[in-house]
């Protein structure tokens, strides 16, 4: 196993991946904080403004400078939805030393500038820099208006926010403009504080890295200084309560657009643990590959759209169906993606369906130590669904669904919200 | 076969041109079990019009026939489509179309990689187009066209090359238009598969852990004989060394504007691209980049939220620079880059930050070494610009201040320079 993980301290883990497969390490720190409309758009806030400077290197420029010195690392950070919890991620990439024209070590070099941007960051009389959060909240404000920007992935947040009104899984993960007016570089400081003294914290280092990099890091004064905790988060695989719907609520919006965008969201009421490796595979059969119910018959022989396919959302036990189409042909397609959830609950598929799923998911999976932050992003969900599954393991749990379990799974399928995004 | 080794990066590539005139190109990669292949034909959207090498026919061609074929590649006469195989052998398989090229690819990750090369060789060397399967197809891809109507981005790029260019097919989309390609039948299919597909016209990409020699017999144990082909004349519109607009603005649904700055640069030259092509990329991170002060001035004033896109875009039959962003001032940011332009060429380049700068690109190019995927692309877009990939790492050291400040007095001329921006309706 190239993996392993060690707690520094309570709440403060460790994790390391042993790999020669790249020309670069990588390093990622996240911070995880339950989904809360009170702090979404403060952290969305938060990760823009540490990475305008720290006690060391206090503008942005002297942080790219630095980058740019060591042969272009690349540092990047931003938040994101995991299930119920919003995680604030920074990484940091740079080229192993064996690639470099010089003898150097920038392994140990990125890990701190690293750590001083997320625990050792500017301030002027004891504050953030004001400049940087009235910078930063204008930027933050012009994200959250370019929601709109991507059609395709605007219908399909617009979906979970219908189907998830009022609940945690349904705020928009930068947050909201309205709550931007209230934080100033003074409050935003302080509950930088409070988080930084209690949040769940996550290391990781993926590449061909030395041994020794652990003790580097226990040795950090950063590290040092931090204190034991116990987080606040929302474990990932506890089981979800779905209720049944008697009608989906059917919402559609305008805007001047050709092609309409129709997302259907599905819940899925079976939350038995091994029902997750059900719906995978029903899920590929339905809308995840070339192969499926889909892409044949709604793109491939009814030539209905260009796009047409599902996806399934773990976490949150809900498929997503995607398809760009001709607006007026909204009736027709929506009919025929009923027909096709219907074939699946007969069980209208064959065997060769259900292996072409599983061989196109276990190779997906397969392949995840191909990249190295799907890699860290595969042990990191591992982590907050507080289990630990080895790739290997979850290739095997795949292969042994049958096609009475994914039968089970498409009686268990209801539409929850039906979304257009039409002109 | 020939083998160039780059020992600062520590990697191989082995060349073979086959008989037939096929280019093969191996880059064995140990210590991963993606394998990736794609086979490519110097056969885009810009060859338009050419003289086909048996008959001495001159085929003039409706706008989106490359990017059609792509589609239709996959349907076979047995009924399959190709893409279904490949995916149920759990292959990432895909194709794409570009202004230049057309490539067919797959990423395996099991040991089904010979069963996939079976069915990718089959494919794309057994073309099977029929009235009807024509018909169908215009359908899907009249979507598809109809999909990118609505991205802005695509929008600005082709305004882009609508300023630049009078009369390149660089400036038309790639999938053609509803109107265009409602004239496309088989039989322009097959004059451009018969012309463009012969193996002389090719190129053949993989990397993975294999051993070349092995490799290489398999690919051609499922080649299938072809007579050879004289060299396909192209004939392209003369284009004129000015550009064509200075400006072009549309309106569209997106929340800030984008803009994109457009330079005309001359017809590449094969000896000297890599070098231009790595001083252009360090002179865009100077006038514009995440450390520039420019980038400093424009981000702290709030006008650009994320540093531009840079790029340098060529093939044999067009080069321009591209500067793109999203921004609420694009037409001050547009101004205020041709005076740093202007500034750069009067003071001259700074030395710390020139060879800062470098050092960010040449890391940058060790980088697409991660993958199996980026690898494989790169050797095979650059060979149909008549490059070495290897050649960005090893000519690295040749772009000298001097000639990076040559480079910026000869490239980014205003007249030369255009803008394209798209704003919220």
């Amino acid at each position: 196993m190239n993996y392993k993980k060690e707690n520094l301290k309570q709440g403060i883990t460790f994790h390391k991946i042993n790999t020669n497969k790249f020309k670069t390490n990588l390093f990622a720190i996240f911070l995880t904080t339950k989904l809360d409309r009170e702090t979404i758009t403060k952290n969305a806030l938060l990760a823009a403004v540490l990475r305008r400077g720290t006690k060391k290197l206090n503008t942005q420029e002297e942080i790219s400078k630095s980058l740019e010195n060591m042969y272009g690392a690349n540092f990047d950070c931003g938040v994101e939805k995991t299930g119920d919890n919003q995680v604030i991620k920074f990484y940091l990439e740079s080229i192993n030393n064996e690639f470099l024209p010089s003898q150097e070590n920038l392994s140990k070099e990125c890990l701190e500038i690293l750590l001083d941007i997320v625990f050792n960051p500017f301030l002027e009389d004891n504050k953030f820099k004001q400049e940087y959060v009235d910078g930063e909240k204008e930027n933050l404000k012009q994200i959250i208006q370019g929601k709109i920007d991507n059609k395709a992935r605007y219908a399909y947040d617009r979906c979970i926010e219908e189907m998830y009104k009022n609940e945690p899984y349904g705020l928009y993960k930068y947050g909201y403009i309205e709550d931007l007016e209230n934080i100033n570089s003074q409050n935003l400081y302080e509950y930088y504080l409070e988080l930084i003294k209690t949040v769940k914290i996550d290391i990781f280092v993926s590449g061909d890295l030395d041994e020794n990099i652990i003790s580097e890091i226990k040795e950090n004064e950063i590290i040092k200084n931090l204190e034991e905790r116990i987080p606040k988060y929302n474990i990932n695989n506890e089981n979800i309560q779905k209720n049944k719907v008697d009608e989906p609520q059917v919402i559609s919006e305008s805007m001047q657009i050709t092609q309409g965008k129709l997302i259907l969201g599905l819940d899925v009421l079976e939350n038995k643990k091994e029902c997750k490796y059900w719906a995978s595979v029903y899920n590929i059969i339905l809308g995840g590959s070339a192969n499926s119910k889909m892409f044949q018959n709604v793109r491939e022989k009814a030539s209905l759209a260009y796009s047409a396919g599902s996806s399934y959302l773990r976490q949150k036990d809900n498929i997503f169906i995607k398809c760009g189409i001709d607006i007026p042909n909204y009736e027709k397609t929506l009919g025929l993606i009923k027909e096709q959830l219907k074939q699946m609950e007969n069980g209208d598929f064959t065997d060769d369906d259900i292996n072409n799923a599983k061989i196109l998911i276990s190779s997906t999976v397969g392949s995840i130590p191909e990249t190295q932050d799907s890699e860290i992003t595969y042990y990191f969900s591992q982590e907050l669904s507080d289990e630990f599954v080895s790739i290997e393991d979850y290739i095997k749990k795949i292969n042994e669904v049958t096609k009475q379990q994914i039968i089970e799974i498409a009686k268990n399928i209801q539409i929850n919200t039906i979304y257009f995004l039409k002109d | 076969m020939k083998i160039i080794e780059s020992t600062k990066i520590k990697e191989k590539a082995y060349f073979e041109k086959l008989e037939n005139g096929l280019n093969i190109i191996i880059i064995p990669k140990a210590n991963t079990n993606k394998k990736y292949i794609i086979w490519g034909t110097n056969f885009g959207s810009i060859d338009n019009r050419f003289i086909m090498p048996q008959t001495n026919e001159e085929v003039f061609i409706p706008d989106g026939v490359a990017h059609f074929l792509e589609h239709k590649m996959f349907e076979q006469k047995n009924g399959t489509n190709s893409l279904d195989v490949l995916m149920a052998l759990g292959l990432e398989a895909n194709a794409y179309t570009t202004n230049d090229h057309t490539a067919y690819l797959f990423e395996c990750s099991s040991d089904k990689f010979y069963e996939g090369l079976d069915e990718l060789m089959d494919y794309v060397q057994n073309p099977y187009f029929t009235n009807e399967n024509v018909e169908k197809e215009k359908g899907i891809i009249g979507q598809e066209i109809m999909m990118y109507d609505d991205d802005p981005g695509f929008k600005l790029y082709l305004n882009t090359m609508d300023c630049l260019y009078h009369k390149n097919a660089v400036k038309l989309d790639i999938a053609g238009t509803i109107e265009s390609i409602s004239k496309i039948d088989p039989d322009v299919l097959y004059k451009c598969y018969n012309t463009f597909y012969h193996p002389s016209n090719m190129t053949l990409v993989v990397c993975g852990d294999f051993k070349p020699e092995d490799l290489l017999e398999e690919i051609k144990k499922r080649l299938q004989p072809k007579e050879n082909q004289g060299e396909i004349k192209r004939i392209y519109e003369i284009e004129e060394d000015t550009i064509n607009k200075k400006s072009k603005e549309a309106n569209m649904e997106v929340s800030t504007p984008i803009f994109m700055i457009g330079i005309k640069d001359k017809l590449p030259n094969t000896e000297e691209i890599v070098k231009k092509h790595i001083a252009i990329e360090v002179l865009l991170n100077m006038l514009i980049g995440k450390s520039s002060n420019l980038y400093k001035e424009l981000y702290n004033t709030g006008d650009l939220l994320a540093e531009p896109d840079l790029e340098y875009e060529f093939s044999k039959q067009y080069a321009h620079v591209l500067v793109g962003g999203q921004s609420k001032n694009p037409e001050m940011i547009y101004e205020k880059f041709k005076d740093e332009v202007s500034k750069f060429k009067k003071d001259g380049l700074n030395e710390e930050h020139f060879e800062r700068i470098k050092r960010k690109i040449y890391g940058d190019y060790v980088t697409e070494y991660n993958s199996v995927a980026d690898i494989a692309r790169m050797f095979l877009a650059d060979s149909f610009k008549g490059i070495n990939s290897f050649d960005y790492i090893e000519k690295f050291n040749t772009v000298t201040k001097e000639y990076t400040q040559q480079i910026l007095n000869e490239v980014f001329s205003e007249d030369k320079m255009a803008v394209s921006i798209i704003k919220p309706k």
